[in-house]
């Protein structure tokens, strides 16, 4: 390590432009007030497989799937000739205080599933829920499991009483009632929390170690780019988040089938489909154990549980995931 | 000329501080980096002491002293570290609301006015004690994270320094302290201490809030509360369209439905 090289560094990440969010092509084909429905263009001879839909979390933005040509899940995908889908929640707002987690299942997850199939004269498509997302997407399979040929969950928490998550563990005591009133949540405050789960790494060590690491220009934008998603962090719709707090979080709902949404039990035993679990073994926000515990409560035969050595983010992101994510999700659907 | 990783190493950890705006050309001003510069500076300064103190101890119990003021400092250096109930303040007492009649009677015109002022501050003093509580245990872990750095230290005392040996003994000490950190944060005491900071934090602005609301009443203003009921009133009609949608849509989906059902394939085993 020379001074000349940090210089270098230095200038590079001061230089780093994250760009715009996501890096392939695509077009809006459906939208329900802020949500927005994305179909990618293909960019591979096309595989003979249902359309899948990506469904993101609530609490990030989704351009992290598709982050740059060289870290995209997308783009993965896409070479593996899927034809892909993937919605965009948007920013809620004071507006969208009231908007319950109902409302985003049955009404606006459920409105892009209705467009796609009527687009493709389909009865059924593949689903790719991803964290939050992997938990609204088990939702409406189990509610609509006629909609889904094959589901694919990506570090999604389904036990969330799971001795190492410490999410849960804060979140026991909270008012959470109190804490919403009947507003929103700051993605501020959600992001503190986040960091607060490593502080010492997170807010210390990363940046230590960037510097130390002599990154060059791509390093840099690569780096800037994960800083934009990670504090680009939407306000929390208040009344959905409540509902996610106290069914998920506090009361563990999901995983003791006593979660009900408009009214209707949400039974795990009723998804009878194929499901690939896809795990990060070194997630801290999502606990590998948290996600296994899907095998034992759904009513699906074909169950197949993949861990990677690989951590929340990097799921996504990391040079890793690129090689063997995308290639798993296409051979196992391939399959089916 | 023989290379010396530790100028380069504090060359390194200067340009931090200065390299930035020059480098770019952007206006004079505190690097974003500073936080992180100002961190490895005093890290390199506990490190220099500890191998210097390490170099001329003649006595195990000397160098294990020189570690031991190694893991102190580091203790002292994060014993600040960034976190959400640590960012408010208050702990002192420097942002709370006045505390005037917190013990007198509600009485007469103002009684409403005055319990409100009362239960804003009650919320305060809840919040502060919260926060003392998790300062305590958050320096209680850093004190640990402390101990355990120096007894690995001292079990396996790094060679001469390096740029390289630097960063791996600051990679050592975010272990030390990621791991007491996360004993804490699981502990019951830390979840009861920030459960209370967070519920205390909530009633404190519901309180402050329904101040605000009076006071806009006063004034003929539109208020939070009314534009929520609006908008409860929108979510209502949303909804009852919704519903009546959705009476005509399968109908409509039946009348026309030529739909086809994707072949599954039987996976391969």
């Amino acid at each position: 390590m020379t001074p000349g090289s940090s210089f270098g560094a230095l200038a590079a990440l001061a230089a780093a432009t994250p760009g715009a969010a996501g890096c392939s092509e695509r077009e809006v084909v459906w939208q329900s007030g802020k949500v927005k429905l994305f179909r990618y263009r293909p960019i591979a001879r096309p595989a003979a497989s249902a359309p899948l839909l990506i469904v993101y979390a609530l609490v990030n933005r989704p351009y992290m799937m598709d982050l740059q040509e060289d870290r995209s899940l997308i783009r993965g995908l896409l070479n593996q000739g899927l034809d892909v889908y993937l919605i965009d929640w948007g920013y809620p707002d004071g507006a969208d205080r009231f908007t319950t987690l109902a409302d985003y299942i049955d009404d606006q997850l459920a409105g892009c599933v209705e467009w796609i199939l009527r687009a493709h004269h389909l009865d059924d498509l593949n689903m790719l829920g991803v964290c939050q997302g992997g938990v609204l997407s088990l939702c409406f399979s189990a509610l609509h499991p006629q909609r889904i040929k094959n589901l694919i969950t990506m570090v999604t928490p389904v036990d969330f009483h799971s001795p190492a998550d410490l999410l849960s563990k804060w979140a026991r005591k909270i008012d959470v009632a109190a804490l919403v009133g009947d507003g929103n949540v700051s993605g501020d405050v959600l992001n503190q929390l986040f960091l607060s789960l490593m502080p010492f790494r997170l807010t210390q060590q990363k940046y230590v170690d960037l510097l130390a690491g002599n990154p060059d220009r791509a390093a840099a934008e690569n780096f800037m780019r994960v800083e934009q998603w990670i504090f680009d962090s939407p306000d929390q719709a208040g009344a959905a988040f409540r509902e996610f707090v106290t069914w998920f979080y506090q009361e563990n709902r999901l995983a003791q089938n006593r979660l009900e949404i408009s009214g209707r039990n949400v039974d795990l035993r009723a998804l009878r489909v194929p499901i690939l679990n896809l795990i990060g073994k070194r997630d801290h926000l999502v606990p590998p154990a948290a996600s296994l515990a899907l095998r034992e409560l759904v009513g699906s035969t074909d169950y197949t549980a993949l861990e990677f050595d690989l951590g929340h983010i990097g799921m996504y992101i990391s040079a890793r995931a690129q090689h063997e994510v995308p290639a798993s999700i296409a051979k196992w659907l391939a399959a089916r | 000329m023989q290379p010396d990783p530790w100028a380069d190493w504090q060359a390194f950890s200067a340009l931090f501080t200065s390299a930035a705006p020059r480098a770019t050309g952007a206006a004079p001003g505190p690097s974003p980096f500073a936080p992180f510069a100002d961190l490895t500076e005093r890290f390199n300064a506990a490190a220099r002491a500890y191998f210097d103190g390490a170099a001329n101890a003649s006595a195990p119990a000397a160098a294990a002293a020189a570690a031991r003021s190694f893991g102190d400092a580091l203790r002292e250096l994060f014993a600040n570290i960034q976190l959400p109930w640590n960012l408010s303040g208050g702990a002192d007492g420097s942002n709370a609301p006045p505390r005037f009649a917190m013990h007198s009677p509600a009485l007469g015109a103002s009684r409403e006015l005055q319990l409100r002022a009362q239960r804003i501050a009650q919320a305060w003093r809840h919040i502060e004690e919260a926060q003392r509580r998790l300062q305590r245990i958050g320096a209680d872990a850093v004190r640990e994270a402390a101990a355990s750095f120096t007894t690995r230290l001292a079990a396996s005392p790094a060679s001469a320094p390096s740029a390289e040996v630097l960063q791996k003994l600051y990679g050592t000490w975010i272990d030390c302290a990621e791991d007491a950190y996360s004993r804490a944060a699981h502990s019951e005491p830390f979840c009861s201490a920030l459960a209370e900071y967070v519920n205390a934090s909530s009633e404190w602005r519901k309180e402050l809030q329904a101040s605000v609301e009076h006071s806009a009443k006063l004034l003929d203003l539109p208020t939070r509360s009314e534009i929520n009921t609006l908008t409860q009133r929108l979510v209502a009609v949303e909804h009852e369209l919704r519903a009546r949608h959705e009476v005509i849509r399968p109908k409509a989906a039946t009348a026309t439905g030529k739909r086809r059902r994707t072949q599954r394939k039987k996976p391969k085993t």
